[in-house]
């Protein structure tokens, strides 16, 4: 995805955030533009026919996400997060509690105005083209022929499809269909960005674009509200998460500081040879402290394979692995020995 | 053509002198009716779902938010959901289907045809309409019952519900888009219709006659071709072939006085010859057959006689009905309509008494029947706005009759019942002005079609006092003495005793100028047009809370009310033999006869206490479902009778009104509905 070179100046946005921030403080008095999601107590059971109780969904959510932040929910399957944000949209109603959008009510439809959603799965028409499709979800923003347009052209370079603009949606491949789905969610240049497993369905490249693009959005000050069961992916980008395990939170805080261990310390070293770890050793040992392990740290995989799409992009051509680099290393040193013997 | 309803639109929308008859009290109380057990039902739900004062409260707010919900509607928004439903409906193919049916339809369908029957347009308008009128239906019932319920079931709706659009514009957009396709496609469908008529019938015969023409006419015998030859006809001779029939061409000889003046159609006339104070057209007259005719052109250098393309099948008449027809009975009073029950005189919406002529037997009282050999017994037609612009300049005005005979005694049988014509002022104060009264213009009734009688512009008669004395006697001008007020009454006798004629007011019409066949043709379509409307909207109101298969279920039975609501409230009507449902079901399994009351028991006063409830909730079913039978125009396009403004302004009305309360109740349907429940 390339990076957002043109931009649509901000006044030509039909964002109504002063109006709707009126109306938000005159409906709720409590409201604090600081606080863009709340959930109080928000509880959500699914009823069969009947009105008997089938599951339970949600129970009694309480968290608060600020103005500007990477908020990510994680759990398992089942956890209660896409049923969390589909609370927070306003497609789900709660059993009890109360969800709040920009101090709306969720249910309230003028909140939609400034709120952009990647659903889990893209369902979008499948007999629009990208053109039409953004066009179409500009129009329900009641976006002016020519602001529709550049937005458009914008977001279709900036999730690079420009090259299958005029193609049915139904020849796309899962990773542009996300990228698609990705670009109808900021036609309106959100203030609150909901993407339910964005990376789900692209490959590493995609995902880093997308993460990359999470991290714009933050740098733009937008608030971005992620689901995912892709830890690394919520790791690499998210400032909070809530940790949700069968429709209660488990846990809440900065990733920062949940991942920390506790009196644990990483060092590292260039040259470290037996000798230098043995008197490490001692000196940790005799100040009082113990050297747990001392490993050859590891790039990431996700970063190797970025490594070397690059480097071929940059060389074409086959490109030696590291185990036939290995193997001709371990053949010249049989044939020196040969030699010498 | 049976027409029962003649109100004005305004008469119709507002109601007579006490507005209580008008369509908008009705409209009213079926909003208020349906809005109270709307409330109810959504507060029974909501009970479920949060208990009584949770639910109070949810209910409280989704009424309270709906004004600026609805009032946030964006023409935009509306006219994307609008054009992506149309796309959708388009590339789902069931329009290419429909279309491509109805193409080989009319292909195939002219084998069938044929133009030998009588009245051949009728079966031509009957088959393209009616089979428009079904593929169109069908077709919108189709894309409309999966449109919405596909978006939910595909979740597509999610990126839609999740942008600001509101239920109302999700609501509308499907409504004006699916319609926007169903338009083109009727649009279509009519032009292809149009041509298919038009082509199927017109056709031409040729006079293949040797030279001199009028030398080879045959004399008129009766006994020879057992045909009875037109009144004047001194000669005929038969057309060519075509579309499966003939037509006899007669020679007429047309005496007139030497001042009269000619006849209207002077190209068909031969020559003419002078005998003294008196002038002898000869021209040339088409029988009719199957209900059109040709016109012969006569050249008057050679003598050669060529016709004209079919005359009478391509008709869109505007008959100008009487405001009112009153039966009189044998001693000259008004045979007043009483109730059987209440012995009420039943009044009109103006409060005015309703007459009724004899009834004969027939259970069918659309027509009332004159008793005859009276001048007393009479039917009284009524006429307004009689003025001369309304007609064209032609030589006689056109009087259309089609009159039901009834016989008491076999009497002449060879000899048909005569009828009795009579024309008179109603001067504004009766008491002071005199009245012009014509002579009686007699004339043998003909049954089963309509009789046209050409009426003078200038009818012998008498001005008559307010006293009854007879002031002057001559001929009076039709429109400047009898109608000077552009009121006129004609009064309708049968002349012989004991035999009886049967009218309604729909069938005595003067027919003013005729109105374009095809401008016509296009309104029977958009009478279909309404229909679809009210389908779609019915169809996507539903799927709001139903999914597809149930949809369309529902939507069938409502239409299967709404083009036989009529009938289905006679059902509901008290004191029907067999009673209700229940007891008729019983009575059916147990063999009792219908007319013999059940023994009195609590099984049975419960029997009938639930009939009476399932009847009442019958009947407003039958209120609550447009009565598609307003919105059929078909009729009058295939039995040649221009639709009037009005009707069209009720249909619409009526479509629009439906419409609007349907998207009002299904706004109110999605929003209070969890999409990804």
């Amino acid at each position: 995805m390339a990076d957002t070179t043109s931009k649509v100046p901000e006044s030509e946005v039909p964002v109504k955030s002063d109006k709707e921030r009126r109306s938000a403080l005159a409906s709720n008095p409590d409201y604090n533009p600081d606080v863009i999601v709340e959930a109080q107590s928000l509880t959500k059971v699914y009823n069969d026919f009947w009105g008997r109780q089938k599951v339970r969904a949600l129970k009694a959510l309480d968290l608060e996400v600020r103005k500007g932040e990477v908020f990510g929910l994680l759990g398992p399957n089942g956890s209660g997060k896409s049923t969390t944000m589909k609370l927070l949209l306003g497609l789900l109603f709660p059993t009890s509690g109360r969800a709040l959008v920009f101090g709306q009510d969720a249910t309230e439809v003028t909140k939609n105005e400034r709120i952009g959603y990647l659903p889990e799965e893209s369902y979008l028409y499948k007999f629009l083209t990208a053109e039409e499709t953004l066009d179409f979800y500009g129009r329900l923003f009641d976006m002016p022929a020519n602001v529709r347009k550049e937005r458009t052209e914008m977001l279709i370079e900036k999730v690079g499809i420009a090259h299958a603009r005029r193609r049915q949606l139904r020849e796309y491949s899962k990773g542009m269909t996300r990228r698609i789905g990705l670009a109808q969610a900021l036609i309106n240049d959100p203030e609150l960005v909901l993407l339910d497993e964005p990376t789900s369905g692209l490959d590493p490249l995609g995902t880093r674009e997308m993460k990359d693009l999470i991290v714009e959005l933050k740098s733009q000050n937008k608030t971005v509200i992620m689901c995912s069961h892709l830890l690394a992916d919520v790791q690499d980008v998210c400032d909070r998460i809530a940790i949700l395990h069968q429709g209660e939170l488990k846990e809440l805080g900065d990733v920062g500081s949940l991942l920390e261990i506790g009196d644990e310390n990483d060092v590292r070293i260039t040259g470290l040879n037996p000798e230098i770890e043995a008197k490490i050793r001692e000196l940790v040992g005799s100040m009082g402290g113990t050297v747990v392990s001392v490993e050859k740290p590891r790039t990431t995989l996700e970063d190797l394979f970025l490594n070397i799409v690059r480097e071929s992009e940059a060389r074409p051509g086959v490109r030696g692995t590291r185990v036939a680099q290995g193997l001709e290393k371990a053949s010249a040193d049989n044939e020196n020995k040969k030699n010498q013997n | 053509m049976v027409v029962e309803d003649f109100k004005g639109f305004w008469e119709w929308l507002i109601g007579g002198v006490n507005y209580a008859n008008g369509a908008w009290l009705t409209f009213l109380f079926i909003c208020v009716a349906t809005a109270l057990v709307a409330i109810f039902v959504g507060y029974l739900v909501a009970v479920i779902r949060h208990g009584p004062f949770e639910a109070f409260y949810v209910c409280a707010k989704v009424i309270f938010q709906a004004p600026a919900d609805i009032l946030g509607t964006s023409p935009r928004r509306i006219f994307a959901i609008a054009r992506l439903s149309a796309k959708e409906a388009i590339r789902r193919r069931v329009v290419l289907v429909t279309f491509i049916i109805f193409a080989l339809a009319l292909l195939f369908g002219g084998w069938f045809l044929g133009t030998r029957g009588e009245h051949p347009e009728r079966v031509y308008v009957n088959f393209v309409m009616w089979g428009a009128q079904i593929l169109v239906l069908m077709m919108s019932l189709l894309v409309s019952a999966f449109s919405l319920p596909e978006d939910i079931k595909n979740r597509t709706i999610y990126t839609i519900a999740t942008k600001p659009v509101r239920p109302t514009e999700m609501i509308v957009g499907r409504i004006v888009g699916l319609t926007m396709v169903g338009t083109g496609l009727l649009a279509t469908m009519a032009v292809m219709s149009l041509a298919f008529v038009w082509g199927g019938l017109n056709h031409v015969h040729e006079l293949d006659l040797d030279n001199p023409v009028e030398a080879s006419f045959a004399e008129v015998n009766e006994r020879v071709t057992g045909r009875r030859p037109s009144e004047m006809a001194i000669k005929e001779a038969f057309t060519t072939k075509s579309s499966g029939h003939d037509h006899v061409v007669e020679i007429l000889e047309d005496v007139r006085a030497a001042d009269a003046p000619p006849p209207a159609d002077m190209k068909s006339v031969i020559r003419v010859e002078d005998r003294g104070n008196k002038k002898v057209y000869y021209r040339v007259q088409v029988r009719n057959v199957g209900g059109h005719s040709h016109s012969a052109i006569v050249d008057p250098n050679t003598g050669e006689i060529s016709l004209s393309g079919a005359k009478g099948f391509f008709r869109a008449r505007v008959p100008l009905y009487a405001d009112r027809l009153d039966f009189f009975d044998r001693d000259g009073t008004e045979r007043v309509k009483v109730d059987v029950e209440t012995l009420e005189v039943q009044l009109d919406d103006f409060g005015n008494p309703i007459t009724e002529g004899f009834n004969i037997g027939e259970t069918w009282t659309y027509r009332g029947y004159i008793d005859g050999g009276t001048s007393l017994a009479r039917a009284q037609f009524d006429f307004s706005n009689f003025t001369p612009d309304r007609f064209a300049d032609s030589e006689m005005i056109p009087l259309e009759l089609t009159l039901s005979v009834f016989r008491s005694h076999k009497g002449n049988i060879e000899r048909r019942i005569r009828v009795g014509l009579q024309f008179e002022s109603i001067p504004e104060d009766s008491r002071a002005e005199p009245i012009y009264r014509s002579e009686v213009l007699e004339f043998e009734s003909e049954e089963f079609r309509i009789q046209v009688k050409g009426i003078p512009r200038n009818l012998p008669g008498s001005l008559i006092s307010p006293k009854g004395e007879e002031i002057e006697t001559r001929f009076f001008n039709l429109f400047e003495e009898y109608a000077k007020n552009g009121r006129l009454r004609l009064v309708l006798t049968c002349l012989d005793e004991n035999q009886y004629i049967g009218v309604a007011r729909a069938d005595v019409y003067f027919r003013a100028a005729e109105g374009v066949y095809w401008w016509n043709f296009f309104k029977g379509y958009f009478g279909i047009w309404l229909q679809m409307l009210v389908v779609i909207s019915l169809t996507v109101g539903l799927s709001t809370v139903l999914n597809s298969p149930v949809t369309m279920l529902v939507t069938i039975c409502a239409l299967v009310f709404g083009f036989f609501s009529a009938d289905i409230r006679e059902l509901t009507l008290p004191n029907r033999d067999g009673g209700g449902p229940i007891e008729s079901f019983v009575r059916l399994i147990t063999q009792q006869n219908m007319q013999v009351k059940l023994d009195e028991s609590v099984q049975v006063t419960i029997m009938e206490a639930t009939d009476r409830l399932l009847l009442r909730l019958l009947e407003a079913v039958t209120y609550v479902v447009p009565d598609f039978s307003r919105l059929n125009f078909s009729d009058y396009v295939k039995f040649g009778y221009n639709i009037g403004e009005n009707r069209i302004m009720v249909a619409a009305v009526i479509s629009f009104a439906f419409c609007f309360g349907v998207s009002i109740l299904a706004y109110f349907s999605l929003k209070t509905r969890e999409l990804a429940a």
